[in-house]
């Protein structure tokens, strides 16, 4: 599904190069739900900006579903994004201006698809998350569990091959975490492939597999998953 | 997909109301100002005949001599004596001709409960009306036999027809003018050419004549002159004296159809004016000029210095209001470049986001297109007000002008819009909507 | 105020404080040169015309067909306008001051020069006219009754004597010795016998009469056309009544005649200026329009700006920056931004007016009018930043640790 290989990405100043990714290699299999962790300042955002086609390597190989995407144009990079990925945001980054309905709409549109099609998707999408009552409410009308499952149904609707979530619980409290984890968790076992970037080890651990992400390098702990999950200071220090 | 950026594009500018209200009020203004000024000046400019004006042309003999120039290759007078149109009439080397001057007359109407008035008048020959293109509602012109008989006979306007004939058909009939009776051979339709090709130097903005005489008949009349004459040394006195004196006072055109034409009568003008040289008339070098109706607007100054001014500002107003709209375009799609960042994530290419501002800069620039139509309606209605008549009498809206206000305001806009959509476009595609 | 961080700040939005120089920069450009030209405009409107303009009215008079006892049927004419009770006098003349249209005639000082030594308007008069337009005799006399002449239509006059302007003597001799000096005009020599103060010209709103917009010559003709204008002063506040009368009383006389117009000297005023008046006036509704287009567009960019910058602005405050210093921040950033637009705007203003100079028939601005402008345009953008200061300055501190 994924698989990435002595990936690089050095951003450039007038005065210093700074390697934000080095040597990152790292394979997720179709229908894998991995956690990848890692102190601030280890290339996690680098990570997602590159796994979501947002930038591009500077060097080695990124292959999405079979296709070379490592140096794709801006154009290409924004169909897929648009036709294979699902993003889920820490801060959900709905659409303010317009209701639950257009949000989810928004993929949709950029793909072309006919209304009558984008209509289905979208009911579906919103019954999956549960929130078919509320799809003519604005994102300000809705609590942050709520407008979570929103941004989960716009990133479900479009049918990705990937969802790449990026601190999906991190502006949530315990109780709605725990709602939005559990839908993650069932779309998983609906068979999704699911990349999620993370610092709280508690949603790392419900995850199938996790991967560490040190200086811009992948350590694979997928043999100690729980290990790591219930002793994060440990596996830093045992990397 | 367009309809969507449409929808967008309003949703965007009922969010901001007070930004969208300054934007389209500043394009409505900017529009507004100048295409009331653009009205006025291509009213003033405009071409009534566009297509016969290419074949009519002026010429000009300088009868007065280097000493009366002010650029030493132009003549100085726009007019001819009544000499220099008297041989240009009987050389009739163009297929129409037509010298005429302006005159009046007071009309006693037939009608006693009636009280005499005056009219402005044209005193001209038969072909005046085939080259201007005149409009008749009865009858016809006099016809060179009228001009060479001599006749007592007049054309007269709609106006003067329904006045003293309540608009029926008066062909046949006679009008009293100064005291002399003339037989009504033509009616004019409606006719009033803006401006009035025929003579820009005594009125240019001015309505047409009601009534139009055969020149020779008001030679032999003495028909007050009374638009320019200009003298250059003493003559006889009387009306035969000041006739053959190097007074100019009288206006003359040529329909020339081809270019071959034009040429022989430049030559034509050429040798006449060495001929006069040779027979003592003139102690110069031939000085002719021979204009076309287009040169000749130019060259007589036909729109005034104040309209050119008022074009001017208005359009560096418009300048001006666009410039505005720029900034507020900018601080507008910059203000939502987290928007833009996330739809760019979800998949939107740059032509996309392209596309979402160009339409909103399009609907920006319509609605302040309509505004601009309506604050034109409004300056035309003022610029009458405040204005002449003989400037402001032409200021009118037609289509052109319409359809020309809000293609002004959406290319205005669109073109306000590409700095701040190309800015758009440069948002990179981004994981976070940045609070504040 | 510390001047660093707001131009740190302006740097970072280049183009924001372009804009709104370059709006400035035009606005203050366009600004000068429209009040330049509306002063002008002004300045001509308010010139006297000699005439006393409260208390006189003019008649065009056509008669029906061309009457050959011209010259007795004027005579009557007059005897019965003089007649009228609260008629101060009148005369009959072939055109009037601001009229539009008249007569005009090289002056020369000596027989048969090619070039005239300066141009005059042609005013036929008799020895009423003076009274009947108010104007001053500085020097010499007027006409007297046995001078008036009846001149033929289509002929060149011959008059014996002439009463000029004093703009008109002052430049043919500018010692000052113009009266009683032999002058030629129209066909030859004539005496300067009389000196009025001031009589405008027919022309005085065209460019055809700027070049001697006070030289005037009286000649004493009675002229023998059919139209013709009587020239008539009434009492003070006597004016509607006498006008009625007079038309009322040349009805009486004879009726084979034409009123064509009838109007009072502010008709007549009205009538010359109305397309410089109409140029001043649309030329203030946009100048108007404009300031409020560049201010409103000051407002809404601050505005934005500060809607930006109201995080970074609380935790100004919550670092302990004062409400006056917000406020200061936004004022002096709009100084900053209106001062170079304003040296733009100079150089502007400048230009824009050396251009018309050579287009148009136009002055040179005057430097204070440049700079007042930049004043002005400056003062309107501190007016203008004022309201989105003060929103700026009024954002609470707390704001700062409010989470985004």
């Amino acid at each position: 599904m994924l698989k990435m290989s002595h990936l690089a990405k050095v951003y450039r100043t007038e005065v210093v190069e700074t390697y934000a990714l080095r040597d990152l290699s790292l394979n997720v299999r179709e229908g894998e739900f991995v956690a990848v962790t890692g102190p601030s300042g280890s290339g996690k955002t680098t990570f997602l900006n590159v796994t979501g086609l947002l930038e591009t390597p500077s060097s080695g190989q990124y292959l999405l579903d079979g296709e070379d995407v490592s140096q794709l144009g801006d154009d290409a990079r924004s169909r897929i994004r648009n036709e294979k990925i699902g993003f889920i945001f820490q801060a959900f980054n709905l659409i303010p201006d317009l209701n639950v309905f257009d949000n989810i709409d928004v993929p949709l549109r950029y793909r072309r698809m006919a209304g009558s099609e984008r209509k289905k998707r979208i009911g579906e999408a919103l019954e999956r998350v549960g929130l078919s009552a509320r799809a003519r409410h604005y994102p300000a009308e809705l609590s942050g569990g709520q407008q979570q499952r929103v941004a989960i149904a716009r990133a479900l609707a479009g049918s990705p091959r990937l969802l790449l979530a990026d601190e999906p619980t991190g502006n949530l409290d315990t109780q709605m975490a725990r709602g939005v984890m559990e839908l993650l968790e069932g779309i998983h076992r609906d068979g999704a492939t699911i990349v999620m970037v993370t610092h709280d080890p508690e949603l790392a651990v419900r995850a199938q597999r996790n991967v560490h992400i040190i200086d811009g390098q992948v350590v694979d702990l997928s043999e100690e998953p729980r290990f790591h999950g219930v002793h994060p200071a440990h596996a830093q220090t045992a990397a | 997909m367009f309809r969507y950026y449409v929808w967008l594009a309003l949703r965007s500018l009922r969010r901001n109301p007070v930004l969208t209200a300054l934007m389209i009020a500043a394009i409505g203004l900017g529009i507004g100002a100048s295409m009331t000024m653009l009205t006025l000046f291509r009213a003033m400019s405009g071409d009534p005949i566009p297509q016969k004006s290419s074949q009519l042309f002026v010429p000009q003999i300088d009868n007065w001599g280097p000493d009366f120039r002010e650029k030493s290759n132009e003549p100085p007078q726009p007019m001819l004596s009544y000499t220099d149109v008297e041989a240009l009439m009987r050389a009739h080397a163009a297929p129409r001709q037509a010298a005429m001057y302006a005159t009046g007359f007071v009309i006693t109407p037939s009608d006693p409960q009636q009280q005499p008035f005056q009219a402005e008048a044209r005193a001209t020959y038969s072909d005046f009306f085939e080259m201007f293109e005149v409009p008749f509602k009865y009858g016809s012109p006099w016809g060179a036999q009228g001009d060479e008989s001599h006749s007592d006979v007049v054309v007269i306007g709609k106006q003067l027809n329904d006045k003293l004939f309540g608009g029926a058909s008066s062909i046949g009939k006679t009008v009293n003018l100064n005291n002399h009776d003339y037989r009504i051979v033509g009616v004019l339709d409606d006719w009033s050419p803006h401006p009035r090709t025929y003579d820009v130097i005594d009125d240019s903005f001015g309505d047409a004549e009601q009534v139009f005489v055969p020149l020779t008949v008001a030679i032999d009349r003495h028909m007050d002159i009374w638009g320019n004459n200009n003298c250059s040394a003493a003559y006889e006195p009387g009306w035969e004296g000041h006739l053959h004196s190097e007074c100019v006072w009288l206006q003359f055109w040529a329909e020339l159809p081809d270019a071959a034409q034009v040429q022989r009568y430049r030559s034509m003008l050429d040798s006449y004016a060495s001929e006069q040289q040779h027979n003592g008339r003139f102690h110069w070098a031939p000085l002719t000029r021979l204009s076309s109706a287009r040169e000749w607007m130019v060259l007589q100054h036909v729109v005034p210095d104040e309209s050119r001014i008022l074009l001017m500002v208005s359009f560096s107003f418009l300048f001006v209001c666009l410039v505005n709209a720029v900034g507020l375009m900018l601080a507008k799609f910059m203000g939502r470049s987290a928007e833009t960042g996330v739809r760019r994530a979800l998949g939107a290419n740059r032509r996309a986001v392209f596309m979402q501002c160009m339409v909103e800069t399009g609907v920006i620039g319509l609605a302040g297109g309509l505004l601009g139509l309506a604050l034109t309606g409004l300056g035309l209605i003022g610029v009458r007000a405040v204005l002449a008549k003989d400037m402001s009498s032409l200021t009118h809206l037609d289509l052109v002008d319409v359809v020309l206000a809000v293609l002004l305001a959406v290319v205005a806009a669109v073109l306000a819009g590409i700095y701040p959509t190309w800015r758009a476009t440069q948002v990179q595609p981004a994981w976070q909507l940045k609070a504040n | 105020m510390h001047i660093r961080p707001i131009l740190s700040a302006m740097r970072r939005n280049k183009v924001g404080a372009f804009l709104i120089a370059l709006q400035m920069a035009l606005t203050l450009a366009i600004l000068c040169n429209s009040l330049f030209i509306i002063e002008q405009r002004l300045t001509l409107m308010a010139r006297a015309s000699g005439v006393d303009e409260d208390n006189v009215f003019v008649l065009t008079n056509q008669w029906v067909g061309t009457p050959d006892d011209l010259n007795a049927r004027i005579a009557t004419d007059l005897a019965g306008i003089r007649s009228l009770p609260g008629v101060v006098d009148a005369y009959p003349s072939n055109s009037y001051p601001l009229r539009g249209g008249g007569w005009s005639d090289g002056v020369m000082l000596a027989d048969h020069q090619v070039h005239p030594n300066t141009h005059t308007t042609l005013y036929f008069a008799d020895e009423h006219a003076l009274n009947t337009l108010g104007v001053k005799l500085l020097a010499g006399r007027n006409f007297s009754p046995d001078e008036i002449g009846s001149r033929a239509e289509n002929s060149l006059g011959h008059p014996p004597v002439v009463i000029v302007t004093k703009a008109l003597a002052d430049k043919m001799f500018p010692d000052g010795s113009a009266l009683g000096k032999t002058i030629y005009v129209e066909d030859g020599p004539t005496t300067i016998t009389g000196i009025v103060e001031k009589l405008q010209t027919p022309w005085v709103s065209n460019s055809f009469g700027e070049k001697f917009p006070e030289n005037s010559m009286l000649e004493p003709y009675h002229y023998m056309v059919s139209g013709y204008h009587y020239v008539v002063r009434a009492q003070p506040g006597q004016l509607d009544a006498v006008m009625k009368q007079v038309q009322k009383k040349l009805l009486e006389i004879n009726r084979a005649r034409v009123m064509v117009k009838v109007m009072t000297y502010a008709e007549v005023r009205a009538e010359a200026y109305r397309n410089y008046r109409g140029l001043a006036i649309i030329l203030g509704v946009v100048c108007t329009s404009l300031l409020a287009v560049t201010a409103f567009g000051i407002v809404g960019l601050t505005s934005f700006w500060v809607t930006q910058r109201r995080r970074q602005i609380g935790v100004r405050r919550a670092l302990g920056a004062t409400r006056r210093a917000i406020l200061f921040y936004f004022q002096t950033e709009n100084v900053i931004i209106a001062a170079a637009g304003a040296a733009v705007g100079v150089a502007l203003a400048v230009g824009l007016n050396l251009w018309m100079v050579t287009s148009f028939e136009m002055l040179r601005i005057g430097p204070a009018y440049v700079l007042v402008g930049a004043v002005a345009v400056m003062l309107l953008g501190q007016l203008a930043v004022l309201w989105p200061a003060l929103r700026a300055a009024s954002i609470p501190p707390a704001l700062a640790t409010r989470a985004a």
